[in-house]
């Protein structure tokens, strides 16, 4: 679904979004995500297409906000049966039933609302949403209410659902975790859209210095090229001269941006792009050790899986050389 | 109670009490919505005019509707009637002067209000009429509900408007708190007890109902908004 809108208020927005399967619009707060979602569900003016001229009741739309907004009063099947008014009332259950079970709840049926844990609210919340029979499933922050800790046994399974649904949906959210499992990935900046794409190539391949911070990029160093063959660049940065796979747009001597994901730092045993440096602040974060390498006055950040911890050994202050893939080096414009 | 002066008097109070509930009820829910959730240009004024019978002077109140509703007032002449001792008077009276009660309680239901649930009815295909039927009421009524007893336990006892309003003609626009002065001006203490004793259950049994709903209201909010 090819979404065209433009906002004036609450925020200033134009954009071009493409949107197929789970797509994931990834932003800080204040970017004007939830105000784009509201403006597609018609809850707040603005132009473009689809659904232009529609008011909110007419949209063919499944809104969820970040707390689900079950209706207290109803229980859970009256709140999933809320939106099939124009059935017969024999039907509306049954029908209701049946969103309920696809969302794996059908248990909880009868349950209000309060009796409900977060993760179950939100099922119930989706199976309402399903029950429009919307064209376009639009998520407002889904994990922000989840508990981080068991946020992927929580919206892992209900993930696995909507992926399987074949309604484009578009997920606001500026959780890394959940726009990693997306099929498309946008960015979108104070400055507007900047990037959109499959997953995977947002992640390993941000276009700017800005998507790089948000998609959790750690280690971002200015550098110049220094040296261009075939597929590859030479490049000059604080850490030392690095081969990094070469980007169409790269010429010599211009300044650019050298990025790795921390996790990616110990890649290689090679002989390129080797550096040295001294160990410090060593750190576990849940099963993975977060530590920094000060290279001269430059510091990499790196994040080991324990196993590698447990063949390494490594302790504060001690010498350490690694070697950098050349091809998980990322280069963007300066 | 042997008096058959003090029933038709306790009748006529609790007639105007009820007609002036039904009144603030229809006035009073939309303008306790507005007040709640618009934002406009001469809110604070509006919120302090129909604040202000809680600070006035009762008998002010009644003096100026006197003055509106009397033989040479605006509305006599204009439009050719006059309310000025009337059933009419009296609860034109008592509208403005329980209005403040009736509205805190309905504007503090429609605040607590998660606005997410309105606008996620609207996504799900429910006009106007459905939200207000099937979510902003089953929601607020205990709010509502709890307004309009308070305004109508105020209208009960009310005595400086009335009065002036109305004048105190038994059995026409006499009022029961203006019978009981009247009881007491006559040295008739034993029905000035009596009917006393009948003003003090009913309004305690009111205002435990008051409470009672509260606590009801407090329950069905959903946790996140709580």
């Amino acid at each position: 679904m090819e979404i065209a809108y433009a906002l004036e208020h609450p925020v200033k927005l134009k954009l071009n979004l493409h949107v197929q399967g789970f797509t994931v619009l990834l932003g800080e707060s204040g970017v004007g995500k939830t105000s784009l979602l509201k403006a597609l569900a018609g809850l707040i003016p603005a132009t473009g297409q689809p659904f232009a001229g529609l008011r909110a009741e007419e949209r063919p739309v499944g809104y969820l906000p970040q707390h689900f907004a079950l209706f207290p009063h109803l229980r859970a099947w009256q709140n999933v049966a809320f939106p099939l008014a124009h059935l017969p009332a024999a039907q509306r259950k049954q029908k209701a039933l049946a969103y309920l079970e696809q969302m794996g709840i059908a248990e909880l049926a009868e349950r209000f609302p309060r009796q409900m844990s977060g993760g179950q609210q939100q099922r119930v919340a989706l199976a309402r949403a399903l029950a429009r029979e919307p064209q376009i499933l639009l998520l407002d922050e889904p994990t922000s209410a989840l508990d981080m800790a068991t946020r992927e046994e929580v919206f892992g399974g209900v993930l696995e659902r909507l992926k399987s649904l074949q309604i484009p949906t578009l997920v606001a959210s500026h959780d890394q975790w959940l726009a990693q499992r997306a099929h498309q990935v946008a960015v979108l900046t104070r400055r507007g859209l900047v990037q959109q794409g499959p997953a995977d190539e947002v992640f390993t391949r941000p276009a700017t210095l800005e998507v790089a911070r948000l998609v959790g990029f750690r280690n971002l160093f200015e550098g110049r090229v220094r040296g261009l063959e075939g597929d590859w660049a030479w490049v000059e940065s604080p850490l030392g001269v690095f081969q990094v796979a070469r980007p169409d747009w790269s010429m010599l001597g211009q300044k650019v941006w050298l990025g790795l994901r921390s996790e990616e730092v110990f890649t290689l045993d090679g002989p390129q792009n080797r550096v040295q440096g001294r160990v410090r602040r060593l750190s576990w974060q849940g099963l993975r050790l977060r530590g920094q390498l000060e290279v001269g006055g430059a510091v990499l950040d790196f994040l080991l899986p324990r196993y590698k911890q447990a063949q390494l050994g490594l302790a504060e202050g001690q010498q350490l050389e690694v070697a950098l893939e050349p091809r998980f080096l990322h280069l963007m414009p300066s | 109670m042997d008096d058959p002066v003090f029933w038709r008097t306790m009748r006529l109070t609790l007639e105007v009490s009820l007609v002036t509930t039904a009144i603030l009820l229809l006035l009073g829910v939309p303008l306790g919505w507005v007040l709640a959730h618009k934002r406009f240009w001469g809110k604070r004024v509006l919120e302090s005019i129909v604040l202000l019978p809680l600070t006035l002077p009762p008998t002010v109140l009644g003096f100026y509707l006197l003055l509106l509703l009397g033989q040479n007032g605006p509305i006599a002449q204009t439009f050719g009637f006059t309310w000025a001792f009337r059933f009419e008077g009296l609860v034109v009276g008592s509208v403005l002067f329980s209005l403040p009660f009736a509205l805190n309680g309905y504007r503090e239901a429609f605040r607590s209000l998660d606005l997410d649930l309105i606008q996620t009815a609207r996504t799900l295909g429910a006009g106007w009429r459905r939200v207000w039927l099937e979510v902003i009421l089953p929601i607020t009524w205990p709010g509502i509900l709890s307004g309009s007893i308070l305004a109508f336990a105020h209208t009960l006892g009310e005595f400086g408007v009335v009065l002036m309003v109305g004048g105190s003609i038994p059995g026409k626009t006499q009022m029961v708190s203006i019978y009981i002065y009247d009881q007491v001006q006559a040295l008739q203490f034993g029905r000035a007890a009596e009917a006393s004793a009948i003003l003090l259950l009913a309004s305690f049994a009111l205002v435990y109902l008051v409470r009672t709903l509260e606590d009801v209201w407090r329950s069905r909010m959903p946790s996140s908004t709580r």
